[in-house]
């Protein structure tokens, strides 16, 4: 093929063959190698959508397919690669498990990182994950404070982010002052947060009803006075899929055996979560003499001088049970930390129906968000555990290396074009782009027109088939070859 | 009129869902032709006017289910066009139903065929088809 193109002096390639999802690139590559551009191919699909799917006879409808091919590739431009330069800083937003990880790790790979919290001390909830997973967190915390790679700027928030993967312009609020900086990609790790979910139950949380994170603490203190004789644990009730408020109670039950001895009751409906240890966490737990009981109604609490009675009906025995207990830790619910919203609002991304930020694609590109060059990591993608979690830094450091490491990124130079001629700037492409890649740039002739960004562009065509004044022009996807695919429908 | 469907089908969904179902041997009716398009969103009024213009007896318009959508709400922009264009049609005295957006997964070749088998059916019906 290539010498074929090379000897008769070929300026465009029909191929009438297999789907074009197999081996379009490899055709591609053949009209690159006899200098032709790639991009002035069509395939016409006679296997698959022709000779496959029918019985008889079907050459006409195999003709009629390869005219609509050389109709479209006619009218096909070369579209040319280019290489743009982009800043290699990552902006790393949060100070939790997430966080600090793929700030380590991304620094390691010297990409100079900065690291934004929004607290006073990084660390975010890291030490309930120190109860849990039994890893130590001072380390952590020390190798980025260390890390000569690493910017930390503690007590900050993000208040606007400009531009396009490679140069964001991310402006901060440090304390009193604003700065600006410019970084190649920005990672949101801003964790979760936890709520009591006492609204069900009429618990009132207070000094005999905690919270897990109260728990953590209490169980991290090296002398607890008087220790609880008997420990109530309720959950499963408000939502049974929960990952981290299942593991953390299965771990906490394990952890007060272990330290304080005391008698340890959980009340559950089905344990039933999907993570990595958990059912040998629960083995366990029940091997240390936790006691789980099953129950489907809601538990009735009340106050019992100076301690809580819990009564609930139990499934297996079918009778009433009363405990008493001197601690009850209420089951909890997983939110999207505060601020999300807003955040969301200003990097213009999706949240899902709970409020976390959404994946761009759950199995392909779970860190990934509709806009190139920013991702989201950890807890603010949902319900996330530790082993979850660290995929998601590993998976976020490759995609951050492999985007900025060169300092350069090759993209294809204006595949979809704004015509600075008939543009009006109606704006109407800039709301409706999916990836935020249009924006308003300023001609020589003093003249506000579209521009789209080649770099943050991923070649949808929303934009060419809603544009009033039909300025936008998708090379590949034009109007003129869609339509000249449709002209050549029934003509001999 | 010959009677051809003329299908935009969404190189991440529909696309690969005409390919997958041409891979299992499910025949479907030989008057489909296929264009191949990045999103559902791509589609503009004037192609699926054209097609009709050009003699096709229906139009197709496949993209991915809702809310997955590559470019988010490229599926949605498309079944508001496929409304519209829907709405000229019966002005100028085609019957409805003639233009359909329907969701299609990458792995939803039997909903593929049966959608390309309902619309040939409706258009045999009215006696248009070869």
């Amino acid at each position: 093929m290539t010498s074929c193109i090379r000897d008769k002096n070929i300026d465009r390639v029909v191929v009438a063959a297999c789907s074009p999802e197999f081996k379009e690139h490899v055709f591609q590559q053949a009209l690159e190698n006899a200098g032709l551009n790639g991009h002035l191919l069509s395939v016409a699909n006679i296997r698959e959508q022709c000779a496959w799917a029918h019985e008889g006879d079907v050459t006409e409808k195999a003709l009629e397919l390869i005219r609509m091919a050389v109709n479209r590739t006619r009218l096909l431009q070369p579209v040319e690669e280019k290489e743009l330069s982009v800043n290699k800083g990552v902006l790393v937003v949060g100070g939790g498990f997430s966080a600090l990880n793929s700030a380590i790790q991304l620094s390691q790979l010297g990409l100079p990182t900065t690291l934004l919290e929004r607290e006073s001390t990084l660390g975010g909830r890291i030490r309930e994950l120190e109860n849990m997973y039994g890893f130590k967190t001072g380390p952590m915390i020390e190798a980025a404070e260390g890390a000569k790679n690493i910017d930390i700027l503690t007590s900050a928030e993000v208040l606007e982010v400009e531009g396009k993967i490679g140069n964001f312009m991310v402006r901060i609020r440090k304390g009193a002052e604003e700065i600006s900086r410019s970084f190649g990609a920005i990672v949101f790790a801003t964790g979760y947060e936890t709520e009591v979910t006492d609204q069900d139950f009429q618990l009132k949380p207070g000094v005999n009803i905690i919270s897990q994170e109260r728990l953590a603490q209490m169980l991290q203190a090296s002398s607890p006075k008087g220790r609880p004789q008997t420990v109530g644990f309720i959950f499963d009730f408000y939502d049974e899929n929960s990952r981290f408020p299942t593991l953390a109670t299965l771990s906490n039950a394990l952890a007060i055996k272990q330290k304080w001895g005391s008698e340890v009751y959980v009340l559950c409906r089905d344990v039933k979560v999907d993570s990595e240890g958990a059912d040998q966490l629960y083995r366990e737990a029940r091997e240390h003499g936790v006691v789980f009981s099953k129950f489907e109604e809601k538990p009735r609490i009340s106050a019992d001088d100076g301690r809580v009675k819990v009564e609930a009906k139990d499934v297996f025995l079918g009778e009433d049970m009363t405990l008493i207990c001197d601690l009850v830790v209420a089951e909890e619910r997983i939110l999207p930390p505060a601020g999300t919203k807003d955040l969301s609002f200003l990097l213009s991304i999706r949240t899902d129906s709970q409020g976390f930020y959404q994946d761009e694609n759950v199995h392909l590109y779970p860190v990934a968000s509709e806009r190139k060059g920013i991702f989201f990591i950890g807890g603010c993608r949902g319900d996330l555990d530790f082993q979850r979690a660290l995929a998601d830094v590993s998976s976020v450091v490759m995609n951050v290396y492999g985007l900025l490491s060169s300092g350069k990124v090759v993209v294809e130079a204006e595949k979809v074009k704004v015509d600075p001629q008939k543009c009006v700037a109606c704006l109407t492409c800039i709301r409706v782009c999916p990836h935020s890649a249009i924006q308003l740039a300023r001609t020589e002739g003093e003249k506000e027109v579209a521009e789209i960004s080649d770099l943050a562009c991923d070649a949808c065509g929303v934009c060419a088939a809603i544009c009033p004044a039909k300025a936008i022009k998708f090379e590949g996807y034009s109007d003129e070859q869609i339509l000249a695919q449709i002209e050549a429908l029934g003509a001999p | 009129m010959r009677g051809e469907i003329v299908a935009f089908c969404c190189e991440r969904s529909a696309y690969p869902a005409a390919d997958l179902a041409g891979k299992g041997k499910l025949c479907y009716p030989d008057n489909l032709r296929v264009i191949r398009i990045p999103c559902a969103g791509r589609v503009d009024a004037i192609h699926i006017l054209k097609a009709f213009e050009k003699g096709a007896a229906a139009v197709l318009v496949l993209g991915c289910e809702d809310g997955a959508c590559h470019h988010i709400t490229g599926n949605i922009r498309a079944r508001e066009r496929v409304r519209y264009c829907d709405m000229l049609l019966k002005e100028v005295g085609l019957d409805g139903g003639r233009v359909g957006m329907f969701n299609v997964a990458p792995n939803e070749t039997h909903k593929f065929v049966r959608i390309v088998n309902e619309m040939n059916e409706k258009i045999k019906e009215s006696g248009e088809t070869k």
